[in-house]
């Protein structure tokens, strides 16, 4: 499994797409994106484990800003950084983008 | 040797912190800075007691003044974190600024084997604080980028792999 992760609209779906030369019904055949909104359950391993059956595992990273006020979106930043942790665990490769630019974290370059 | 690791929230940069200090030869103390201010930070307290047993860590809980706190030398030092030490300095009634808080950083660092300090990635989520939010974030910007430039390995921890800014892992 190739896990992508990086800020919003950094350019995660479309670097990963093309650099595999796939088709966009393809790409959406064996990928899956915004994986940090499913971030909030009990049991993260599961998620982690089913989330990961797929090709490819797209999440952004959303725990770069000021910690929030609020006790939700707090733990929802959380829990969404958590699971990005267990992904790139389950991950043969673990790619970050940042305007668009890619930069491998582990494994090996899928191209 | 002084290593200093950022990340953002649920990063893994507290495990991964862990875990190097754990590969180093010798014996490992673990300074603590979160108060126990209402039940979440019980909760993180807990969790992360629970992430150190069993891994040999001498734990110090020490909120503020760490240039006063005696810790027996040539240790292999992991402080957490940085953030709340800064808040801590700054807006404890025994606080002493964010001065303070670097001088402390700084005296540990002095004593230590090796310093591993854990700070937060807190800046790209806007640009528009006011108030003490603002003075907040400067002043752990300002001690993050001094400490940076002080340490032998800066590492930035994304989904629990370290991006190594400067230098090599320890």
């Amino acid at each position: 499994m190739i896990f992508v992760t990086g800020p919003l609209f950094a350019g995660k779906r479309d670097y990963i797409r093309s650099a595999l030369g796939l088709d966009e019904e393809t790409f959406a055949g064996i990928a899956v994106w915004d994986v940090q909104e499913q971030a909030e359950t009990d049991r993260p391993e599961a998620l982690a484990a089913e989330l990961a059956q797929n090709d490819i595992v797209i999440a952004t990273e959303i725990g770069g800003g000021v910690v929030p006020i609020d006790p939700e979106q707090r733990a929802r930043r959380e829990a969404a950084g958590r699971l990005s942790c267990l992904l790139a665990e389950r991950a043969d490769t673990v790619i970050r983008v940042c305007c668009g630019l890619p930069q491998l974290l582990k494994g090996d370059w899928p191209c | 040797m002084f290593t200093l690791i950022i990340g953002g929230a649920g990063s893994g940069k507290s495990a991964f912190a862990e875990r190097l200090v754990q590969s180093l030869p010798g014996d490992r103390v673990y300074i603590a800075t979160m108060q126990p201010f209402d039940e979440e930070c019980r909760r993180r307290i807990e969790r992360h007691r629970a992430m150190r047993s069993g891994k040999g860590f001498a734990t110090l809980e020490r909120y503020t003044d760490l240039a006063g706190l005696t810790i027996p030398e040539k240790r292999n030092v992991l402080l957490e974190d940085l953030s709340n030490l800064i808040a801590n300095e700054l807006y404890s009634p025994d606080g002493r600024g964010g001065y303070a808080a670097l001088q402390g950083v700084e005296a540990v660092l002095r004593r230590a084997a090796h310093l591993t300090v854990v700070t937060n990635e807190v800046f790209s989520g806007g640009t528009d604080y006011e108030g003490d939010t603002l003075a907040f974030l400067r002043t752990l910007a300002r001690i993050n980028n001094t400490l940076a430039a002080e340490a032998d390995t800066v590492a930035e921890i994304v989904c629990g792999i370290p991006n190594v800014l400067k230098g090599e892992i320890p």
